[in-house]
């Protein structure tokens, strides 16, 4: 006899379990319906634009689980045996339909292999769920939920997986075959039973394992386990979450303020695992803030408004409600995104939250209401005048591109905080200084340099941003301004990728020096004798991808030597001066500033280097309130690449080395 | 319940947060010269945010009045954004550099034109002068009941409900309508106008009336210029910062106790 299985072998009434797979049908797919009713009616449309990319992404993605293995590879192998184990019994399961209703060709090798791989599937299946109940309940990884889904759907689908392999073992208990090794799962279950009581078992587990495994696919758009569908899709739309950028000149207030496809697609298809929140600079502080609970909200938010019954899962109440007050206290650092597995940009759809919040007006907190005042009237946030916008560069002897006849071919755009705050002013100080030595013919705009819009476009107020755009692109237009140089990776971010149009080339300062000094512009001819760690502004490493170039301007400078934070490149820690926090008075445990200065003192470095006038000014504040003050100092890359130029004068008392090195002092214990 | 008819006055003076280097004292012509934008008193836009509230609560409509030799429609027009229903402007030469009872007098004559109102708001003061005297002066020239600095306004029964700031806490205060309360900053800040918000009510039509002052029955000969007797630039206050160095806390203190003693 070939190998083979006799199907229904001992059920009565099987149109009993055609009407259930006919329900568990229709509730699956009614559900996944209602989920896509909903995506339409909040966003307006459906369409999501073909994209090649996004397809060979969706499946890379889908199928070899390299998001979720990034970062954490325990629980990418566990999500790994979870998927394939449920992918593969899912196509078995179709492959047998096939067999019994289309063509019949599971006998002999064909079924050995079929059944082969069906075991191998349960036992992935199996595996991974029991090592998930395992991590959230026993090793309590900190970032999981233990809410009632959690627990129902894992157990769920712990009864499905397990029932089977009973069922599977009492059939051959019955059976006996002699092809059962393949099956040695099932064999060794079968081993538990003597064959007169597996055959009267049998019907009621075998009821019992399709009532299971019929509602487990039925609930599937009613769970967490949605993620199965919506995943892929919120994968795929990626590219589709672009800015949204008011056009206040036809129709201001017209354009829609809701959520975007991408967004609802995100939201619906979270399932909940917490990287976010691991990766929160905000929540690692301690604030009342995490990207989860307020996609949650977000979330059932939108079924409330667009579903009759409210929700369509089954998740009880929890803290997520605040989250309509706490989304201010995102610095849009974007660490979420990296490690999103579905990609879900969070700091994206607050931005969209907090620009519907700036239309109705009366949830704007108070310091934001006028500090965004100030920006408008005067043109910068730091409630100063315009005239004392060039003050800085008193004595330095710059050009100042405005004037009548004045040129230079390049323009460096100072920013707002780099020309008010007394810390930041520094760093314009010494790159005006770092340009001249190299040579570079180069001016600034003095006091007409306007705001270039970062503040007001992250805070949410669109309107005012597209201002700021306008006045930007007319000044830059005006003067003829084609390169443009910024201080900070605010304004760099600005001009480059959130204006629709930008016909200048712009560059932070460190790709301009990296650059100088391949060129042969910029020469170390002293070194500093100095341990230094460098710390990653948000806005030029995650968002811009420049981790490398301040990286090798650093290990250039003869003496100095590199380490690294715990935290670095994309995985990089915020200041929190970021979205509009630096304007903002919200408390924590803890200052994420606080946090990050602590991790640069465990590196055992003299000096913290970053590359942002927001971050300088932040972790400057951070050294004075942890009193830090004897034994690490921050300053900003081009500070320190000064220095090198110059020869130090920051440690006075200490003499170069024969070398012509100057050192610092060995940190105090 | 019927329409509550609300009456803001709002005074346009140069943005009292200005940045000091933009500021100027011309003792000369005794002026003070601020290069900053016009904008609403801020403690009238408190009486703003008030009315709005009380409007979000109740049927009402907000009459906005503001008074002047030039007074600015796209400053005042962030009231109409903020939710006023009507915005009125006074405006003549004769109504410049007045003092505050004559303030007081052709806000009153105004507002008697108008005719029908339960509530009148001002701000507590205004940032330029900071008298804090026409809201009350137009209350008694109206004879009105007036209640200042609250922080709390409810309308219940024909009557109006305060919550007074003290020093101390706050006296709860009623009053019958119609009635004038002069408002205070703890009300709350108005609401947050955004740009695109702005640009509409710039850009579309709105109830502004322009009245000057044969538009409303008002006798301009008895209206009064304040005289500025004398201003000076306040005197430079100087600062000195020592560091006082020590080995110990206490020695430390012992110093910065003796240099006290010193300035004494």
């Amino acid at each position: 006899m070939s190998p083979s299985r006799i199907m229904y072998w001992k059920i009565e009434d099987i149109w009993i379990f055609y009407v259930l797979a006919a329900l568990a049908t229709v509730i699956f797919l009614t559900g996944l319906a209602v989920h896509i009713r909903v995506w339409k009616k909040s966003a307006g449309c459906l369409d999501i634009p073909f994209s090649k990319k996004g397809l060979k992404r969706t499946i890379l993605d889908t199928f070899s689980g390299r998001r979720i293995l990034q970062g954490e590879i325990s629980a990418g192998i566990m999500h790994l045996l979870l998927f394939w184990g449920f992918l593969s019994l899912f196509i078995g399961t179709s492959i047998l339909s096939v067999h019994h209703y289309v063509i019949s060709f599971l006998k002999g090798t064909a079924y050995l292999v079929f059944s082969l791989s069906m075991e191998v599937g349960g036992i992935m299946l199996l595996a991974g769920t029991i090592w998930a109940l395992i991590r959230r309940y026993i090793q309590c990884v900190p970032r999981l939920e233990k809410r009632l889904e959690d627990v129902l759907v894992s157990v769920w689908l712990l009864l499905a997986v397990f029932s089977g392999f009973i069922l599977e073992g009492l059939r051959l208990a019955c059976h006996q075959p002699s092809w059962g090794a393949w099956s040695f799962a099932g064999q060794w279950m079968g081993g538990l039973f003597s064959p007169s009581m597996a055959e009267a078992f049998y019907p009621s587990f075998w009821w019992g394992h399709a009532f299971l495994t019929l509602s487990l696919i039925a609930v599937i758009p009613f769970t967490k386990l949605f993620h199965i569908m919506g995943a892929p899709v919120s994968i795929y739309t990626r590219e589709s979450v672009s800015p949204v950028i008011p056009d206040i000149k036809d129709g201001p207030g017209e354009f829609n303020m809701e959520f975007n496809l991408g967004d609802l697609i995100f939201f619906d298809s979270c399932m909940r695992c917490g990287r976010c929140v691991a990766s929160c600079p905000s929540a690692g502080a301690g604030e009342p803030f995490s990207p989860r609970d307020f996609i949650q909200a977000m979330r059932r938010g939108l079924w409330q408004k667009h579903f009759p019954s409210g929700d369509i899962r089954f998740l009880t109440r929890h803290e997520e409600s605040k989250m309509d007050e706490s989304f201010w206290y995102c610095t849009t650092c974007r660490a979420c995104l990296e490690v999103c597995p579905i990609y879900g940009a969070a700091f994206e759809a607050i931005i969209r939250k907090r620009a519907s919040a700036m239309e109705d007006g009366v949830r704007v907190p108070k310091l934001l209401n006028q500090t965004l005042e100030k920006i408008f009237n005067y043109d910068n946030p730091w409630e100063s005048s315009r005239r004392q916008r060039g003050a800085w560069a008193k004595g330095l002897d710059l050009v100042d591109l405005t004037k009548k006849g004045a040129k230079a071919e390049l323009c460096y755009f100072v920013g707002c905080t780099t020309s008010f705050d007394d810390t930041a002013q520094g760093m314009a100080r010494s790159v005006s200084k770092i340009l001249q030595i190299a040579g570079v013919s180069f001016g600034i705009l003095g006091k007409k340099e306007p705001c270039c819009g970062d503040i007001a476009r992250h805070l949410g107020e669109l309107g005012l941003f597209t201002e700021q755009m306008d006045n930007c692109l007319e000044l830059f237009n005006k003067y003829g301004i084609t390169q443009i140089m910024t201080s900070s990776p605010h304004c760099f971010h600005t001009f480059r990728n959130e204006y629709l149009k930008a016909p200048f080339k712009v560059r932070h300062y460190t790709m301009v020096l990296r650059e100088l000094i391949d060129q042969g512009k910029l020469f170390f001819k002293k070194g500093i004798k100095a341990d230094v760690t460098y710390h990653d502004p948000c806005y030029l490493g995650r968002y811009n991808r420049i981790f490398d170039e301040p990286r090798q301007i650093i290990r250039m400078i003869p003496g100095v030597r590199l380490v690294e934070m715990g935290h670095h490149g994309a995985d990089s820690l915020c200041c929190g001066g970021g979205g509009g926090r630096m304007w903002q008075d919200l408390d924590g445990d803890a200052k994420m500033g606080e946090v990050r200065i602590r991790e640069a003192e465990a590196t055992g470095a003299q000096i913290l280097i970053t590359a942002c006038p927001l971050c300088r000014i932040m972790l400057e504040d951070a050294r004075k309130a942890t009193g830090l003050n004897e034994t690490l100092q921050v300053m900003d890359l081009n500070e320190l690449v000064l220095q090198a130029l110059e020869g130090a004068d920051a440690q006075k008392n200490s003499n170069p080395d024969k070398n012509g090195i100057y050192s610092y002092k060995e940190k105090q214990k | 319940m019927k329409k509550i008819r609300i009456i803001v006055c709002a005074k346009q003076i140069p943005d009292p947060e200005a940045p000091l280097s933009d500021v100027s004292v011309d003792a000369e012509n005794k002026e003070i010269v601020v290069d900053a934008p016009q904008v609403i008193n801020p403690f009238d836009e408190n009486a703003l945010e008030a009315a709005i509230q009380l409007k979000e609560d109740t049927d009402a409509k907000i009459t906005v009045l503001s008074m002047g030799k030039k007074v600015s429609d796209t400053v005042l027009r962030k009231t109409l954004a903020a939710g006023a229903d009507e915005l009125i402007l006074l405006e003549d030469n004769a109504f410049e550099k007045l003092d505050s009872h004559s303030v007081a007098c052709v806000l009153a004559d105004a507002i008697r034109k108008i005719d029908k109102y339960d509530l009148v708001l001002t701000g507590r003061q205004a940032g330029d002068w900071d008298s804090g005297q026409v809201g009350l002066i137009l209350g008694e020239m109206l004879s009105l009941p007036c209640i200042s600095l609250a922080r709390d306004i409810r309308i219940a029964d024909g009557s109006v409900a305060v919550k007074k700031t003290h020093p101390e806490g706050y006296e709860r205060v009623r009053a019958r309508m119609p009635a004038l309360v002069t408002v205070s900053n703890e009300v709350g800040e108005l609401r947050y106008i955004s740009r695109t918000r702005m640009l509409k009510m710039l850009r579309g039509a709105a109830s502004i009336s322009s009245w000057n002052s044969e538009d409303f029955d008002v006798a301009c000969e008895s209206l009064m210029k304040a005289e500025v007797v004398e201003l000076l630039s306040p005197s430079d206050m100087g600062r000195d910062c020592r560091f006082i160095e020590g080995a110990t806390a206490d020695e430390q203190a012992e110093k910065l106790a003796a240099v006290f003693m010193e300035l004494r």
